[in-house]
């Protein structure tokens, strides 16, 4: 029984420190309707400065928070001005892209000049520990309890009761009408920029010291659980995003106790996405209340495609298909197969992304789908591959569209966070379900392609077929936005309730979306399972999800051209870079920010 | 210019023109051009780490390496080619290096998915692909251009079982395991060993790498009332559950493989990781000529840091591809076939390696049976604790 005492105090600490990311999520979130993606890394920025502070100049720990904080504040002050208000006009998806950017940037800038190698960092506190049930409780877990709930308290005091805090609201209420009523909306961002990031290096610093551990890929976790612990207590409400932390932490806790760790992170999603589900706003914001996004086109630049004349495109096809007769080096093949896969897979985001309307953060799921299906199938059943494959194609729309199918009521920055969620759980499940997809250790051996009996080794013949189903793919869907169906996916997109009124059946047609467009992921995912011949869990992860949404994003969103030139540039870029070696990333991260600044409505426009 | 090493190449030119005063200036255009080797790991994203101790341990060994004449007259250099042990790059790594004929043999990738999607290309392509950090059971399995200094677990969990259950005579253990390729298969070698040697397996528990959270997990370990803790892990989450066991009210005996040894791990650990035991393949005060070389070179190179596990690893795998390049030349063909033919090469894991031709892997790892005192890495002096 007294473990039970401990699984809860545990769950309640860890929580605490969920809530340290998560209250600044909640308060950007709130103002600006912006999922900050470079949270996690100004927590990162903030580690660091402490470590600088700690270990090199030895500042007492009162010291050393106010300098993390102040240090924090500016690079939160920087991000807003320089990253993120020169995006203030463009579309809603802009400045999200924009903070995973400025995510890369951050994290590298830290990594070139720390090292990669994890750090200690000692904590600051005597160690006194009190004993509670059967275990012990610390300074520095009241600390950080302290840290959290007073500054969710003062948060919510300054938002109710002080002027700029009215302003805060109201900007997040309606920026135009604030900014009418003589609401400087500019200072409001920077004053909430400021404060959440303040916060985010202050729980940087203090996880750091909890743990005695920092390194420079801690980022990005502490982002998703910031991010699933903001959504389920209700975005943007501070004191929500507090209990939502302690109550992740909790489920995690008993996840752990009943079935065991590797569970763990299985709990954290599924709890998100049955909070979804359930109450799609999160559990503490009223369900009366009207739904935090606008209901038109949120995501969708208004913008006029580039039209590309169809010699143009056939003279394209044409040049790509005889490239592997001139004298190019194996290695240019590889990388445009890579573009092709990535093309399949920015296929399939873009339409249900693009010409839908539900952008997805988790479509590397549907990758994994398509690949561990045609993989056993060749393997176990030794169904040849060609049709293995198309296995691989078809249970991916089967499974993916079920799996997406709760979050199809979901609207706007929800339908990225569910399927983020779904990405997630997609994976863990492959590395627990070990009788079929043999856990950890992966599936090796996969035989290679093959068609009609003649394996496709050479780089050429793999070039041709993935280009062939490449562009198939891309017909099929060319054709089909140009029907009847397409245009009734674009008006779900741009008026969801317009085309519910003219009888549009909405989840009928969300669904047609993803089959189609689950199919093609799958596809991808399968030919790439017999190309590595050895896939695992970490084949097809998120960082593959957020690939292909800056892909489709840069290509023009619903733009079938565009997602394949996305593809092609954004596989080939940091091949370009290659040479840069360190400094990739970073390059990378520029370039991405540079995109988003001049070029929102992608290369080729929105369709 | 792609990541040579720039001071081998600095150091290249200069003695091109040594050579082209001292000699003729016709005469060095073939044999200064130095003899290349591909490696294919992570310089960025969240294994950059690796990769960045990789480096510091060619480097050193490519000092020594030129220093002592190079091989076969020639110089040797590598060109480090960033893949993030990313699949989708090592992949397209693969075949530029294939299809660049300067490289004679390719090291690496990091980890399984990275390096196991590489191998057919290698494979079909006849280039050595020396995986030096893949344990993974089905590594060498991809063909018999796949080649491996790394210990196979099959040959390591037996004698971290035997420490544990027939030294330290523990006879209920709790295994935590990073849920890796790694880890999992480390994890069940181990628990057969152990079961071999009489002790029973109370627990196991397998956390993914981006865990930092384990009381829950501590808390059922501490319910199954085992009498010792296996720690399959890599430093830094080996630190932070020793630093969480104690939280938990855990003081039971703590083993862990040989991947935490690192002076990392004293650092992060704190009083924590205080008489943890370990077994290592290498250890700065062990006398052998090999280590003592090498964690004088390295000190000497980087400014008195001490070299840790990973270091060493591609130290050895540096010399042994030296070793192999000077009998196969640069032929890649013949570079295959002398990885049979080396034999007794200096190492610091292994002492004197030699391949297993079936396996093609090194047999033979030697363990020393380390426990931590007074915040350094000891030599067990068989006191239980």
């Amino acid at each position: 029984m007294s473990s039970w005492v401990d699984y809860t105090i545990n769950g309640l600490i860890v929580g605490n420190v969920y809530a340290l990311v998560a209250v600044g999520l909640a308060l950007i979130f709130g103002v600006s309707r912006l999922i900050n993606f470079a949270q996690g890394s100004i927590y990162l920025v903030g580690a660091y400065i402490g470590w600088v502070a700690v270990v090199q100049l030895h500042t007492p720990l009162p010291l050393t928070i106010i300098l993390v904080a102040v240090a924090a504040a500016i690079v939160g002050l920087i991000i807003e001005r320089f990253g993120l208000r020169p995006l203030q006009n463009s579309v809603r998806i802009a400045p999200l892209l924009a903070t995973i950017g400025i995510s890369f940037v951050l994290d590298q800038l830290v990594m070139l000049t720390f090292s990669p190698n994890p750090r200690a960092l000692p904590s600051q506190l005597p160690d006194i520990r009190f004993q509670v049930g059967g275990g012990t409780i610390g300074p520095l877990d009241l600390l950080i309890a302290g840290v959290g709930l007073t500054s969710a308290l003062l948060l919510f005091v300054f938002l109710r009761y002080t002027k700029l805090g009215w302003a805060v609201r109201a900007t997040a209420q309606d920026r135009d009408a604030a900014m009418q009523m003589g609401v400087d909306v500019n200072r409001v961002n920077q004053a909430v920029f400021g404060i959440a990031a303040a916060l985010g290096g202050v729980s940087g610093l203090l996880v750091g010291m909890y743990y005695n551990q920092i390194d420079t890929a801690m980022s990005l976790q502490a982002t998703l659980k910031g991010v699933v612990a903001e959504v389920v207590g209700g975005a943007g409400n501070v004191p929500g995003a507090v209990i939502g932390s302690l109550l992740l932490g909790l489920v995690e806790s008993y996840g752990v106790a009943m079935l065991g760790t590797s569970y763990r992170n299985l709990f954290a999603f599924l709890l998100l996405v049955v909070v979804l589900v359930l109450r799609p706003n999160g559990l503490f914001v009223s369900a009366r209340q009207a739904p935090p996004e606008p209901l038109t086109g949120t995501f969708i630049a208004p913008s006029r495609p580039v039209q590309i004349p169809r010699w143009a495109l056939l003279v394209a096809v044409a040049g790509f298909a005889i490239l592997p007769l001139l004298p190019v080096s194996f290695y240019v093949l590889q990388t445009l197969i890579n573009a092709w896969l990535l093309g399949m897979l920015a296929l399939s985001l873009t339409l249900v992304a693009g010409t839908m309307g539900q952008v997805s953060l988790g479509h590397a799921a549907l990758l994994a789908i398509g690949a561990y299906t045609s993989a056993l199938l060749s393997l176990t059943l030794a169904v040849p591959v060609g049709l293995a494959v198309i296995g691989g194609g078809l249970m991916s729309a089967a499974l993916g569209t079920l799996l997406i199918s709760p979050s199809f009521r979901l609207r706007g920055h929800y339908v990225s966070i569910a399927t983020l969620a779904i990405g997630e759980i997609v994976a863990l499940v492959i590395l627990n379900w070990e009788s079929v997809t043999r856990g950890p250790i992966g599936i090796s051996g996969i035989p290679p392609l093959s068609l009609f009996g003649y394996d496709l080794i050479s780089p050429a013949s793999v070039y041709w077929f993935s280009l062939a189903v490449m562009v198939v793919l891309a017909l099929l869907q060319g054709r089909l936005l140009g029907s009847h169906l397409g245009r009734s996916f674009r008006a779900i997109r741009d008026d969801d309730i317009a085309a519910r009124a003219y009888g549009l059946g909405l989840n009928r047609y969300k669904s047609l979306a993803f089959i189609f467009g689950g199919f093609a992921a799958g596809i991808s995912g399968g030919i790439a399972a017999h190309l590595y011949s050895y896939i695992n869990h970490e084949t097809f992860n998120t960082q593959q999800s957020i690939l292909a949404l800056t892909v489709v994003i840069l290509g023009g969103l619903g733009n079938v051209v565009g997602a394949i030139l996305g593809s092609v540039a954004l596989v080939g870029l940091p091949e370009v870079f290659r040479v840069a070696a360190e400094y990739r990333i970073l390059i990378y991260g520029i370039v991405l920010l540079l995109l988003v600044r001049f070029r929102p409505q992608g290369l080729l426009g929105t369709v | 210019m792609s990541n040579i090493d720039r001071r081998s190449l600095i150091k290249g030119s200069l003695a091109t023109m040594m050579a082209g005063a001292a000699v003729s200036r016709a005469a060095f255009a073939q044999s200064s051009e130095p003899i290349l080797l591909g490696v294919s790991g992570p310089l960025t994203g969240p294994n950059a780490q690796y990769g960045a101790q990789w480096k510091q341990g060619f480097d050193l060994a490519l000092d020594e390496i030129q220093a002592a004449g190079g091989v076969n007259g020639r110089k040797l250099a590598y060109q480090f080619e960033d893949s993030q042990s990313d699949p989708r790059q090592s992949v397209a790594i693969a075949q530029k290096f294939v299809s660049d004929p300067r490289i004679v043999m390719e090291l690496g990738d990091f980890s399984s998915p990275a390096s196991m999607a590489a191998s057919p290309i290698y494979q079909r392509g006849g280039l050595v692909q020396f995986g030096f950090t893949n344990s993974h059971p089905d590594f060498t399995k991809g063909g018999d251009f796949m080649w491996s200094t790394s210990v196979s677990q099959a040959d390591e969990q037996p004698l971290l079982a035997s420490y544990a259950v027939k030294r330290l005579g523990l006879k209920k253990l709790a295994v935590l395991h990073l849920n890796t390729d790694w880890g999992r298969t480390s994890r069940d070698y181990f628990v057969k060993a152990a079961k071999e040697y009489g002790a029973e397996i109370a627990v196991t528990e397998g956390y993914i790498a981006e865990e930092r959270d384990f009381r829950s997990t501590l808390v059922r370990v501490r319910d199954a009332n085992p009498d010792g803790l296996i720690l399959i892990s890599y430093y830094s989450d080996g630190a932070l559950i020793a630093r969480q066991a104690r939280q938990v009210g855990l003081n039971q005996t703590m083993c862990a493989a040989s991947s935490v040894y690192s002076p990392k791990f004293l650092e992060l650990g704190g009083e924590a990781v205080e008489n943890v035991h370990l077994g290592t393949r290498y250890f700065p005060e062990d006398p052998r000529p090999e280590v003592k070389k090498f964690i004088a070179g390295f000190k000497a190179k980087y400014g008195g840091q001490e070299p840790d596990a990973f270091n060493a690893y591609s130290y050895d795998a540096m010399n042994m591809a030296a070793a192999v390049v000077k009998i196969g030349g640069t032929d890649r063909r013949a570079i295959r076939d002398a990885f049979a033919k080396v034999k007794d090469v200096s190492s610091v894991i292994f002492g004197q390696a030699t391949f297993d031709v079936e396996s093609r892997r090194v047999k033979g790892a030697m363990n020393a049976e380390l426990v931590v005192r007074k915040g350094q890495f000891a030599l067990w002096d068989g006191k239980p604790t």
